[in-house]
């Protein structure tokens, strides 16, 4: 195989000389009438967002029927992010509506909905991978709109995690796992993309939002029966939420495989030493800008099968 | 890193990046027109729903897997009309190199992408690992199973 003529040959594929002027000018011209949609909207719900916020205030047993009259559900979130297939799953009957709320420091922390399937985002390129979608709303207690910048996924985690295995072993690091972030009328929508989390089903299976990046001894605890929780001194918006999942729906050939394809040691899953961590190594990339990104390594594996090349 | 939704910084991402998406997304889609449809939409999805990218590492990853994402969509819904993708390559004026080409148009995207990414663009597995979101071993396998694949179907064509 001669890559030199792969290369030529890519070369000689007659794209448009001017796509990218025209995408620029598509991008453009799309920008406008976004803002001019959005400004209407805008005009239009300005009662109801004043209406809301006395709501609020008035009391906070009632934000499980309250938000359902003004948060974006699950299927919104998706259609907002161009995935109508993950959109039409969030309505369909497999989907679970949790609107489970829990206040932290000045926030309330939802979690709203939970479906799982195949090929319903942009996230991964596996498109024959089970996945598992889940969005999380979170909003001041007291009406002020939050900002994307203060609660950016670089500084905040929204992670499954699993009872009986560390919190370091089975999360979104490793779960090839993606979080997307939006903001509408001043409520934050996270909306997680992870590899399909029902074959832990026989254990507890929690979605955790914590303030922090790669779960740690620092953020969290596990107790010998398994059990997960954060850890007292802990700063910062968190919540810990318990999935509704069916034992029948565990796979543990699947969580088998998942433990050989991590490249860990199997005892890294499962046992709480006092130097936890040190087993794997982080890397923390930094760019010009000082934006920080971490990387949990796994030791190689058996599957190398392949010579480096170039 | 500030959130791409804006106008300008997406007009940034289309500079800095459609060259290299529009030969990735060529390596699923054989008409220059289609993968020219693919690229685009992944910008405008940038408006629709803008993404906080953690670095510029982050940001190439996020183009280059949505990018796939959206080519493999395009493909299989072209599949399902049973449209004949193959047509369109053929039209191209015939290069040394262009049945390897559309050896690994032919190959799996998981194969198809890594080949690409590594022998075109010029990536390292490593490199490929962090794009992709899949350990380094994965992307090592599936460059020698891809390239395994790509001789078997050129020494079939031969004969």
């Amino acid at each position: 195989m001669n890559w030199n003529d792969y290369r030529r040959a890519v070369d000689a594929i007659p794209f448009s000389a001017d796509f990218q002027e025209r995408t620029e000018e598509l991008v453009c011209q799309t920008a406008q009438i976004a803002e001019i949609e959005k400004e209407c909207i805008a005009m239009k719900k300005k009662g109801l967002i004043k209406a809301a916020a006395v709501a609020a205030a008035v009391a906070l047993f009632t934000v499980s029927a309250y938000a359902a009259s003004h948060w974006l559900s699950p299927a919104q979130v998706a259609d907002m992010y161009g995935y109508p297939a993950l959109a039409q799953a969030f309505e369909s009957e497999d989907a679970v509506r949790l609107n489970q709320s829990v206040q932290t420091e000045n926030f309330c922390v939802t979690l709203a909905g939970l479906v799982s399937g195949e090929n319903l985002s942009g996230w991964t390129d596996q498109a024959d991978q089970a996945r598992t979608y889940a969005v999380m709303i979170l909003e001041s207690l007291d009406g002020t709109p939050l900002d994307t910048d203060d609660f950016s996924i670089v500084d905040y985690t929204f992670t499954p995690l699993v009872a009986g295995f560390t919190p370091w072993s089975v999360n979104n690091w490793t779960l090839d796992a993606g979080v997307s972030l939006l903001e509408q009328d001043g409520v934050l929508y996270y909306l997680l993309d992870t590899q399909n989390v029902e074959m832990f089903a026989d254990h507890t299976v929690y979605l955790a939002f914590y303030q922090g990046t790669v779960p740690s001894q620092e953020t969290f605890t596990m107790a010998e029966d398994g059990t997960i929780s954060f850890v007292e001194e802990i700063e910062g918006p968190h919540a810990l939420f318990t999935l509704p999942l069916g034992k029948s729906q565990a796979d543990p050939a699947a969580v088998e495989q998942f433990i050989l394809n991590s490249g860990f040691d199997r005892e890294w899953f499962t046992t709480v030493s006092p130097d936890a961590g040190a087993a794997y190594t982080t890397r923390e990339n930094e760019d010009e800008n000082g934006s920080k990104h971490i990387e949990i390594l796994p030791q190689p594996g058996e599957d190398t099968d392949f010579e480096e090349t170039n | 890193m500030a959130p791409v939704g804006t106008e300008e910084t997406i007009c940034r991402l289309v500079r800095e990046y459609s060259d290299m998406l529009l030969r990735l997304a060529s390596t699923r889609l054989p008409s220059v027109s289609d993968a020219e449809d693919a690229v685009q939409e992944v910008f405008l999805r940038l408006l629709a729903a803008p993404v906080s990218f953690r670095d510029a590492g982050h940001e190439k990853a996020w183009l280059i897997r949505t990018t796939l994402h959206r080519a493999s969509d395009i493909r299989r819904q072209a599949e399902r009309r049973n449209l004949p993708l193959e047509e369109a390559a053929q039209t191209a004026a015939p290069e040394p190199g262009t049945d390897l080409l559309q050896a690994v148009q032919a190959l799996p995207e998981k194969y198809g992408a890594v080949i690409h990414l590594h022998y075109y663009e010029g990536y390292s597995i490593r490199e490929i690992g962090k794009l992709l979101g899949l350990p380094s071993a994965t992307v090592g396998t599936r460059l020698a199973r891809g390239r395994e694949r790509l001789r078997e179907m050129l020494k079939e064509e031969i004969k």
